[in-house]
């Protein structure tokens, strides 16, 4: 997702100004010495002042990318294939605890193959053979406590 | 030192070791050879199993995994003409032009074999420069490690990119990254935001898997119907020829092996940066500069030798000072620290097996280069055909499990998931997402170092230049910040020249 140089550098500068910002009530040393607050400052300063060079630049150069370009975003497969990644991974974070990994996970791999195009019955083949084995090889093999949920093995 | 070189070959000769590295060596192979998934990725998606395994296997898993992956990364680069990982982008032209003109074999031959000897003369300098190097940092104090993290975070933004402002806002996220959690000098609690998760700090790995692995899925799915038109080439004929090629070209291979050693000692910057550097060194002295770009075999025996010759030689700072080399020894620095290892000249009094394992992985991953990378390029075709879309998902349920496994926790899956959206959005604006490592890993030696040194001298910044080690690294980095400036003052110069000359 690319947006416009100066407005990338502007958030930059946004966010060194919020971490100098969030310094401001540290406590200091002995005889006044700066503690926990001097690198993020010296960070926080930096990271305002490459921003505002960032955003200089992109200004000069006339960037012409769209501030944002939202309009052409939702026609991009692209940025929808992203959004369902996204989408994926908090669904799986809300329900594992509840569905257990040896449907959550396989739910997740079916649903990003059929958005890209994979045929229904193989991707729903390969999303269960492949969640099995990779819950076989962790929770079996590596010992790790993946959520069971409803489904227990 | 042959007491310590049986006792690590009597360590490595276990078939449970010899399972890891043919393992690791398919598994590198693979992720090298499919355009799109990086040798830094597939190390951050190993680490979730070396949770699980002794130190030494890690290492030698990472070890063989990076070697084949960087050797592999060659072969797209030739058929399709796309770089299997960046350090191969150097040379893509070339190649692709050398193989459209029916060279493809002899283009995938030298690859492979200036990859071994590249691999193994890297392997032959972190072994002569490490331990070397080891005594002399046992006498190094906060002073010096100041400055070596500080050299470290300097290379990564002036040598390491072609966009130095944008590297440096990614280095600063990532050392405003390690500064989360409690800080060292009160043990006050630094941006939390309350959440109990944070006093540890950002956890590393699953931020590396976020970063390296989330993201790189997001992007890919972007493209996710690519549909490779891949030229044909029969591997059995890589060798022909190949003799007389790499040796006309014998000098080059020592120079930039010679190259890609000294940016792999350097810290911060890697394989990518050593290959760029090589290739230019190589237009610079070559009798026929202009066919560079174009379809030249030189500059694939160049770069071809200086990225693998870097990727053993970035273990040197790695080992000795616990200062990355690169964006995958700043994840072996995370597994070590994980298996309660401070990398560090001790290590070398107290483990020296540990250290000869990996010098000797390095030696055997860079032998087994050839028989396996051959079998790699007769399955090139197949592992170029893998569909994506079957792939992407697979990765991406890897990236969530293995960020699980460490705390077992799914905080560490959200997190893992914002660092995706964060490397994301960064790469599709020009910014680079490995200076964030760099910056997590070098932030707390960087801070650390430099508060016990205050407190140490009660504030008094002399030491810092007056003590002989620490103004020779202090004068480095400065050295490091100036580099820009040369080209700019050799012009100037050169120009006054010319006018002088002149009629």
């Amino acid at each position: 997702m690319k947006i416009s140089d100066t407005l990338v550098g502007a958030g930059f500068v946004g966010a060194g100004a919020l971490i100098v910002a969030g310094t401001l009530h540290y406590p200091i040393l002995d005889a006044g010495h700066p503690g926990p607050s001097l690198f993020p400052r010296i960070v926080g300063t930096l990271m305002a002042a490459f921003g505002l060079l960032v955003a200089v630049q992109g200004f000069r150069a006339r960037d012409v990318t769209e501030a944002v370009a939202w309009r052409r975003l939702h026609r991009s497969a692209g940025f929808v294939n992203a959004l369902f990644v996204l989408g994926g991974v908090l669904a799986y974070l809300l329900l594992v605890e509840r569905l257990g990994f040896l449907v959550m996970g396989a739910v997740v791999i079916f649903v990003l193959m059929w958005r890209l195009e994979v045929r229904p019955l193989r991707a729903l083949v390969v999303a269960i053979v492949f969640n099995t084995l990779v819950h076989f090889l962790f929770a079996k093999i590596l010992r790790v406590p993946l959520p069971l949920g409803i489904l227990w093995w | 030192m042959l007491e310590h070189l049986l006792g690590a070959l009597g360590l490595l000769a276990s078939w449970k070791l010899m399972g890891v590295i043919a393992i690791c060596s398919v598994y590198g192979l693979f992720v090298g050879a499919v355009p799109g998934l990086t040798a830094t990725m597939a190390a951050a998606l190993l680490v979730p199993f070396t949770f699980f395994m002794d130190p030494l296997p890690s290492l030698v898993a990472i070890v063989t995994m990076s070697a084949m992956a960087i050797f592999a990364g060659d072969i797209p680069a030739a058929l399709v003409r796309i770089p299997g990982t960046p350090s191969s982008a150097a040379y893509t032209d070339d190649s692709y032009e050398l193989t459209k003109q029916g060279k493809g074999e002899l283009v995938l031959g030298v690859d492979l074999v200036t990859s071994a000897i590249g691999g193994l003369m890297g392997a032959v300098i972190l072994m002569s420069a490490a331990p070397l190097l080891a005594e002399v940092a046992l006498k190094f104090t906060s002073f010096e490690y100041f400055w070596l993290a500080a050299l470290g975070l300097s290379a990564t933004v002036m040598i390491a990119s072609a966009a130095p402002i944008k590297a440096g806002l990614a280095l600063l996220v990532g050392l405003f990254f390690s500064m989360v959690g409690v800080d060292i000098t009160l043990g006050y609690p630094r941006f939390t935001f309350g959440v109990t998760e944070f006093l540890n700090g950002v956890d590393f790995i699953p931020a590396m898997i976020g970063l390296f692995g989330v993201s790189e899925v997001l992007r890919n799915m972007a493209s996710a119907s690519l549909r490779l038109p891949i030229a044909p080439v029969r591997a059995a004929r890589i060798f022909h020829g190949l003799a007389a090629t790499l040796w006309r070209y014998k000098v080059n291979m020592v120079r930039s092996g010679l190259i890609g050693t000294f940016i792999g000692v350097l810290p911060g910057a890697g394989a990518d940066v050593a290959a760029w550097i090589a290739y230019a060194v190589s237009r610079r002295f070559s009798k026929e500069p202009e066919l560079y770009g174009k379809g030249a075999i030189e500059p694939i025996v160049d770069a071809g030798t200086a990225n693998n010759s870097c990727l053993a030689a970035d273990w040197v700072p790695a080992l000795v000072f616990g200062i990355p080399g690169d964006s995958i020894t700043a994840i072996v620095i995370g597994v070590l620290f994980m298996k309660g290892l401070r990398p560090g000249p001790m290590v070398f009094e107290q483990q020296p097996e540990l250290i000869y394992a990996v010098y000797l992985s390095f030696i055997i991953a860079n032998v087994l280069m050839v028989p396996f990378g051959y079998l790699a390029i007769k399955a090139s075709g197949t592992m170029l055909k893998v569909p994506r879309n079957i792939l992407m998902p697979a990765i991406l349920m890897f990236c969530i499990v293995g960020s699980f496994a460490i705390n077992n926790s799914l905080f560490d899956v959200g997190l893992m998931l914002a660092m995706g959206i964060l490397g994301y959005f960064f790469e599709a604006n020009g910014i680079p997402v490995a200076p964030i490592v760099l910056g997590m890993v070098l932030g707390p030696i960087v801070e650390q170092n430099f508060m016990v040194s205050m407190i140490k001298t009660d504030w008094d910044l002399f030491p810092f230049f007056t003590r002989p080690a620490s103004a020779i690294l202090g004068g480095l980095t400065i050295l490091t910040w100036a580099l820009p400036l040369v080209p700019v003052a050799a012009r100037r110069w050169r120009g006054v020249g010319a006018r002088g000359t002149a009629p």
